[in-house]
């Protein structure tokens, strides 16, 4: 008898809990439902990892998965050439006042949406006014640039500038279209963050998508992956062989992947795996190692306010003790040598620019010159939490700095407490380890992000530089229109920045990531014929181009 | 009795508040502006600042956690940062995987634990009790976590039998029917065998993984106390009396020797659901656990306090259930008032 009371007490206990835990989550709002898409056993797939979460709205993703993901799913007016150059995408020319403040664009007229309507130049304003608003995602680029965004008819659309922007098309590759009239019927009007717009939508593009790209939404679950089937009405059309689903998930723990890959349920692994786990996948048969430059640099911000490194002759010390080449030997083999303030890869990099190198007693003739010689110096230094590779180029920094007889007081911190001690100069460390990606193909966005005043503040820029000279240079510059002019004055920029020596440039990033043989991209076919392929973060894995050949 | 069981859940409920005041402070100290970080690096001030509003971040931390505890009370436990979902939704969406995984760890657990346990007071002395000792030395000492790397990399890649990511695999439909969330239960209740059997191969190993432990505890407790027992006067007269060995065992011996088994069982389940973190991020198995980690690392206050106060439920419903297992195998505890059963 009682042992029947406790069985039945146990059974109800577990239906409780079992029921109220898991009833039937609402699919409110279009996010996503508890189902899983099928998808066929022979199906050909691109299926890749990336850190987690992602967000493809256009109007608020901006990271690595949000990018790649969103370059698949939605388009924009023009796209990224492997070269770093720009060609017509949705916009089939378009031709730029004589003031260049304002840019006018032919927007295709084949171009249709998911939702088999016809993409119209009042979605591109919609598109670019949504996002501006928001705020949120790669808003950063185009606030203070774009004063005004309309159509004039279903397919000229007209940008009008507050200044001249040389990158401008350049700029526009982050500039995704979404549907308005789809984005409009999805507003939520409970939410009045945005007025009568209710929520922009931001809820419903959480997991579904308006967009017209290569791949539309078969299924996104928002902690665990994306899953994108082809298009087939993709206004490029498709060639034999490109992938039927995308697949895009949030596993990056390196067995996971490692033990994915070797049952080949993996095509493409992520950039950001040990560089063990690379080289154990190399070595799977079947799979290669791809290696490319990508346009990310690895930062010592000196914070130039600072007590030491306030000193040029003490931040140079600093430069010339490093050890660089251990830096892209050991800690990161592989790694391309890093000129001054602008990724190698990115047009309107300078090649004059010269690599500050290991040089002891240049290190020391500095140190002699600089105000606090004779002094005992000590530095703090932060390096970010979520990157355990900087703890070893730390270490490194710290040895190095000892035969100067330098003390480097290392601490690790979170990149959001990193970002909060960027705010005041005060809370700045002396030194910071920042990687930086460019959002866009060119120079000047990574000059004006990284030195212009307008960022001190932001863990875009540590240095604190303040200078009103290199912000007259750096604002002259991005007014240039005509790339080559505007390029010299990229170039004086360059050399004017390495000479202040605000900056350890570490080096160049090389994207690494393992693959399946049976796939063809063109990252495998640029590497085999020893050329370069620069793709801006994301538009590299852009599947319409890959082939599964099995 | 029913004075001992009030008081019981008095202070049950005082654990609980005890919890949420705790997880509440330690989501808000730690390093890092949430609302930063959930808009990303280059957002605009004024736009994060929007955000930390919305979120009661810009009060004072006694007045967030009223808020916030007037909002649990109604099972409102605010949004997630990283979802933009309530955190409850989220609850009820990975909650059941979870339980699905622990409810199998704990059934493999007791069983296995138990029946080593008898195995070993069987063979006392013999090569079967040193060989089940060792091994429960080692399952006791090695962290779950490095029970599924060594399965992921023996089962997903040296020998690939068992799928290694996931609840199902991508060919396979989800149940046509949500009924209780938990995939094996909603395949067998949808007549889906092809489907029961393939969410059943996901569960396995993070499952064994997370309960060898346990069941290694289990089976040395189970082991210890049959022995102890074993001594006592009252077996060696049912010996004399010439009660079979069978009857012996199960009925007279084991009886009392599971109690301590099972306290330790329940605090074992219960510590499942903390091992599951790291399991079910390494098998990329959406559950609750892998959301709580996931918290964790972006700093999602309302998540961490939600699934924080969700395991802590769990817990004490865990113990309760002891409780009365406990009372059910041992007159004195049901005597003396422990339970009302």
């Amino acid at each position: 008898m009682q042992a029947r009371r406790i069985v039945s007490l146990f059974l109800a206990v577990l239906l409780v809990t079992g029921l109220a835990g898991c009833a039937k989550p609402s699919v409110e709002n279009g996010t996503d439902p508890p189902t899983s898409a099928v998808v066929e056993e022979d199906a050909s797939i691109v299926h890749t990892t990336e850190d987690w979460p992602t967000y493809y709205d256009p109007g608020v993703g901006s990271d690595y998965s949000d990018s790649t993901t969103m370059v698949n799913v939605y388009d924009a007016l023009v796209f990224p050439m492997p070269d770093g150059s720009i060609r017509p995408h949705v916009a089939k020319e378009w031709t730029v006042s004589d003031d260049y403040l304002t840019y006018t664009f032919t927007v295709r007229d084949d171009v249709k949406f998911h939702s088999g309507n016809l993409m119209k130049a009042s979605d591109v304003a919609y598109s670019m006014n949504r996002m501006l608003e928001i705020g949120e995602g790669y808003a950063y680029l185009y606030k203070g640039v774009v004063e005004k965004c309309y159509a004039t008819d279903d397919t000229h659309v007209v940008f009008e500038l507050s200044q001249p922007f040389g990158p401008f098309i350049h700029s526009l590759i982050r500039m995704l279209i979404v549907e308005e009239d789809l984005v409009k019927q999805h507003y939520d009007l409970t939410d009045n963050t945005y007025g009568e717009k209710g929520d922009y939508g931001k809820k419903w593009l959480l997991t579904n998508d308006a967009g017209s790209g290569p791949y539309k939404t078969k299924e996104f679950k928002l902690d665990e992956y994306f899953l994108g089937e082809r298009f087939e009405d993709y206004f490029l059309g498709w060639e034999e062989g490109a992938p039927k689903y995308f697949k895009i998930s949030g596993m990056v723990e390196p067995v996971a992947v490692r033990t994915a890959m070797a049952n080949r349920e993996l095509e493409i692994t992520d950039e950001i795996q040990p560089l063990e786990n690379y080289m154990a996948m190399d070595a799977f048969e079947g799979v290669d190692l791809v290696t490319f430059r990508s346009g990310n640099t690895f930062n010592m911000m000196l914070n130039t306010k600072a007590k030491y490194t306030d000193d040029i002759h003490l931040r140079k010390a600093i430069a010339y003790c490093f050890d660089y080449e251990t830096l892209r030997t050991s800690i990161y083999p592989g790694a391309g040598e890093s000129r001054g303030p602008v990724a190698t890869v990115l047009p309107g990099f300078d090649p004059t620019v010269q690599a500050y190198s290991r040089d002891i007693n240049k290190a020391k003739e500095h140190l002699a010159q600089s105000k606090y010689a004779g002094e005992k110096i000590t530095l703090n230094l932060t390096w970010c939490a979520e990157v355990p590779e900087q703890e070893k180029i730390a270490l490194l920094l710290q040895s190095n700095l000892a035969e100067l007889n330098i003390d480097l007081i290392i601490t690790k911190k979170p990149f959001g407490s990193m970002i909060a001690d960027a705010q005041t100069v005060e809370t700045t460390p002396q030194i910071s380890f920042v990687n930086f990606a460019a959002p866009y193909f060119e120079a000047g966005g990574m000059l004006k992000t990284r030195y212009h005043s307008s960022s001190c503040g932001t863990w875009e820029q540590m240095e604190w530089l303040q200078d009103p000279e290199l912000d007259a240079m750096i604002e002259d510059a991005l007014s240039t229109v005509d790339d080559e002019a505007r390029f010299a004055k990229y170039a004086e920029i360059q050399h004017y920045i390495y000479n202040l020596c605000p900056t350890i440039w570490g080096f160049n990033w090389v994207e690494r990531r393992a693959v399946q043989s049976y796939l063809r991209w063109n990252a495998i076919d640029a590497m085999n014929q020893n050329a370069d392929y620069f793709m801006p973060m994301g538009y590299a894995l852009w599947a319409h181009d890959m082939k599964i050949v099995k | 009795m029913v004075l001992r069981w009030l008081q019981r859940i008095g202070v049950y409920f005082l654990v609980l508040l005890g919890l949420s005041i705790l997880v509440f402070v330690i989501a808000r100290v730690i390093p890092g502006d949430p609302a930063r970080q959930a808009l990303g690096p280059r957002v605009s001030e004024e736009t994060v600042q929007a955000l930390r509003e919305k979120l009661n971040l810009d009060k004072p931390l006694f007045t967030q956690y009223v808020l916030w505890f007037k909002g649990a009370i109604r099972l409102d436990l605010g949004d997630s940062l990283l979802t933009r979902r309530p955190v409850i939704e989220d609850v009820r969406r990975y909650l059941p995987a979870t339980l699905e995984i622990v409810l199998l760890s704990a059934v493999f657990m007791a069983a296995g634990g138990i029946l080593f346990g008898i195995v070993a007071t069987k063979y006392t002395g013999k090569w079967q009790d040193a060989l089940i000792r060792v091994l429960s030395y080692l399952g006791i000492v090695s962290p779950p976590f490095v029970w599924a790397v060594l399965f992921m990399l023996l089962f997903g890649y040296i020998i690939p039998v068992l799928p290694t990511t996931g609840r199902i695999a991508q060919s396979v439909a989800a149940p046509t029917r949500m009924i209780t969330g938990m995939y094996t239960v909603d395949y067998l209740l949808t007549g889906n065998l092809a489907g029961w059997w393939d969410a059943f191969k996901h569960l396995l190993l993070p499952s064994i993984a997370l309960m060898l432990g346990g069941m290694a505890q289990a089976a040395r407790l189970t082991r210890s106390n049959m022995v102890e027992n074993s001594m006592k006067d009252y077996i060696q007269a049912q010996q004399a009396y010439g009660v079979p060995e069978k009857k012996l065992l199960y009925k007279y011996l084991l009886k009392p020797s599971l109690i301590p088994t099972i306290s330790i069982l329940a605090l074992d389940i219960a510590a499942v659901f903390g091992n599951a973190f790291l399991v079910e991020n390494l098998f990329n198995y959406p559950g609750l656990s892998r959301y709580g980690l996931s918290a964790m690392l972006n700093k999602d206050i309302n998540a961490i306090s939600g699934v924080v106060m969700v395991f802590g439920l769990i817990f004490i419903l865990v113990n309760i259930l002891s409780d009365m297992v406990v009372a059910w195998l041992d007159p004195r505890v049901r005597l003396m008032g422990g339970a009302d059963v």
